[in-house]
């Protein structure tokens, strides 16, 4: 879970690291006492779960009460990166000497935490690594023996820091190691971190993000579903332990496994269908999480089609059925549905449907069913011409 | 398991010693279940926030190959596991895995058998029921399968893709391996290089979520385009470059097996 940047900044500037004044702000309304607080001129910067902002457009200045104002409406609202600017950062505008990046994120196939170190700042960490591979520094640390500050110490000297620069520097990315591991974070970064006409550094951008298998330890990060997704199917996906991506189409997909779902999606296309999104059950298939998983994707106005495609290793299939059948139940779509169910107890699962008049595919190829389904969706099609 | 005929020794939960499930005797401690009942491997199905916990456990009890059932554990446990598992020189398969199976011989996992033949393929994924269905696929084609297993769908796993593939490599059984990988990390990059250099065998790969958009998390945590790395077709034409054969979709996989075979 991706934290806001104000969120990201909280947490850094509660475990010492230097971050501007700033507050963010969700109405209009409360921008004139905020300047006011902060002292002009400002940083007006939106709030998105997402990276890139500033390129973008995402970030601007105003040095006037009046400047500020029209910034911050234009930008209220505003579509950027793909999402809705529902919040904006306030902040103290800073004069940089210079800008440095720090970073940590998870090696995937090492399964060990990265450190990055650029004495080149605030742009994406990738360019550094294309454009000046020689500026940036990247160190595999042991999870469990720790980072000392030794080692942080001797990444910033590489890079040419000296005396009381090279030490706060150095300081902030231990302490920015500190937060990455009691956060159980899997991205950690400030970029830039500025380094003021008077050698103080200041993180003016920060990111965070939090494993989300652990957030059940981090009760304290409080988390607004509504601000990061603003798709009302996705919160309430989220919300039942659903993960759902909507897709452009006008064919709804259910799966079990990401896998299988992601698999099943590229198959309706292929076979020359769009699919609608992509709605992923997780291991856990109970006769109420299908039950849910149905009523999410059918409450999109646009479905056309749908295609339930489960797998049960553990989970007992009737229960799937039984839920399946719960949500056509109350919700009579009137388009076609296709379950294609295979695994435990699934001949007592395949009679439940058929008995209630939902077409099975028993064969245990994918491909056969969602060309069946593209026949359904098309006669369907025909028919409501 | 004990169906499919695996030798199920002992179980273990905390709290539940004396009791016998299927004839098979329960113990508080893994220490005291190996003490009478010396055993290879271990399958877990430990609630998240306590797997790193049992994973240690079984480690310092001496067991050599872990498969780890269960999902949603946090990235910052897997690490240590990992870690830990590696210092001990013991093999973990997974997070989120549904285990290994050997058709026909045994398996360690949660898979439905009904889908899977003993055979000549070897298969290594990523996903749980997208293996299930490569080998569904196989399967029904009359192609049978020596070796499946998943590898997990986590960020962090506790053994590569490309560890699975110097196992079928060297193994008798295997004469063909094919790879189910998903968009997200480079387990499927790092597979290539090692295919490339190293494998004699004809590999064949499918990779899943072409469709998948830009920076959304497709259900699995490792599952994430970021910008143009991780996507599928990039993963495909790496592969494909390590002198793999690319199928579309997973009934080409069992076209291009036939050919090999």
């Amino acid at each position: 879970m991706r934290l806001f940047e104000h969120e990201s900044k909280r947490i850094l500037k509660d475990s010492g690291i230097p971050v501007p004044n700033g507050l963010a702000i969700k109405c209009l309304d409360d921008l004139p006492s905020t300047v006011e607080e902060i002292g002009l001129p400002v940083a007006i910067k939106a709030q998105l779960p997402v990276g890139g902002r500033g390129k973008a457009g995402g970030i601007r200045f105003a040095s006037t009460l009046e400047e500020a104002l029209s910034e911050t409406r234009n930008l209220i609202d505003e579509m950027i990166g793909g999402h809705r600017v529902k919040s904006v950062l306030i902040e103290e505008k800073m004069v940089a000497r210079d800008e440095y990046y720090l970073g940590i994120i998870i090696d995937q196939l090492s399964g060990v935490p990265i450190l990055m170190f650029s004495t080149r700042g605030g742009v994406d960490v990738n360019d550094i690594a294309k454009e000046n591979p020689e500026i940036l520094i990247s160190r595999r640390t042991n999870i469990s023996r720790g980072l000392f500050q030794f080692e942080v110490l001797d990444i910033c000297r590489s890079l040419g820091l000296k005396g009381t620069l090279l030490l706060k520097v150095s300081r902030i990315l231990h302490k920015l190691y500190e937060v990455f591991v009691r956060c159980d974070a899997v991205l950690a970064e400030i970029n830039p971190l500025l380094i003021t006409d008077e050698g103080e550094p200041c993180a003016v951008d920060a990111a965070l993000d939090i494993d989300d298998n652990a957030l059940f330890r981090h009760s304290d990060v409080e988390l607004d579903l509504e601000m990061r997704f603003q798709d009302e199917i996705r919160i309430d996906a989220a919300r039942s332990g659903l993960s759902y991506v909507r897709l452009d189409g006008d064919i709804g997909v259910i799966g079990s496994g990401a896998g299988l779902t992601m698999a099943t999606a590229d198959l309706v296309k292929d076979f020359g269908g769009r699919p609608a999104n992509f709605l992923e059950t997780g291991g856990g298939i109970t006769e109420e999480l299908m039950d849910r998983a149905v009523e999410l994707v059918l409450r999109d106005e646009r479905i056309r089609a749908l295609f339930i495609n489960l797998y049960g290793g553990i989970n007992p299939m009737p229960s799937a059925a039984k839920g399946i059948l719960r949500a056509l139940e109350k919700l009579r779509p009137g388009i076609p549905i296709l379950v294609k169910l295979v695994g435990n107890q699934q001949e007592e699962a395949w009679g439940i449907l058929e008995r209630a008049g939902v077409p099975v595919v028993r064969d245990i190829q994918t491909e056969k069913a969602v060309a069946k389904l593209m026949d359904l969706y098309e006669e369907y099609m025909c028919a409501s011409l | 398991m004990l169906e499919y005929g695996s030798r199920i020794v002992a179980g273990v939960t905390p709290g539940k010693a004396g009791i016998a499930i299927h004839g098979v005797p329960v113990y508080d401690t893994v220490k005291e279940a190996v003490m009478k009942h010396p055993a290879h491997a271990s399958i877990l199905f430990v609630p998240a926030p306590l797997t790193r916990d049992a994973v240690t456990e079984a480690v310092d009890s001496g067991i050599k190959l872990l498969v780890v059932i269960t999902e949603h554990i946090p990235v910052h446990d897997v690490m240590h596991m990992r870690e830990y598992c590696e210092s001990a020189g013991v093999a973990m398969i997974g997070p989120t895995t549904p285990g290994i199976i050997s058709p026909g011989k045994t398996k360690i996992g949660i898979m439905p058998a009904s889908v899977f033949v003993e055979g000549e393929v070897g298969v290594v994924s990523r996903s749980g029921t997208l293996l299930y269905e490569v080998a569904g696929n196989l399967s029904s084609a009359g192609i049978g399968q020596s070796s499946c297993l998943g590898i997990g769908a986590d960020l962090v796993v506790g053994t590569n893709m490309k560890e699975i593939l110097r196992l079928f490599e060297e193994d008798e059984h295997t004469r063909l391996v094919t790879i189910v990988g998903e968009i997200g990390g480079a387990q499927e990059e790092e597979a290539a290089i090692f295919i490339e250099s190293k494998m004699k065998k004809p590999v064949i790969a499918y990779v899943a979520g072409r469709l998948a958009p830009s920076g959304e998390k497709m259900g699995h945590a490792g599952a994430i385009v970021m910008g143009e790395r991780g996507d599928a077709m990039a993963k495909m034409e790496i592969l494909g470059k390590a002198g793999v054969d690319i199928a579309n979709k997973p009934s080409e996989i069992v076209d291009i097996a036939k050919v090999h075979l």
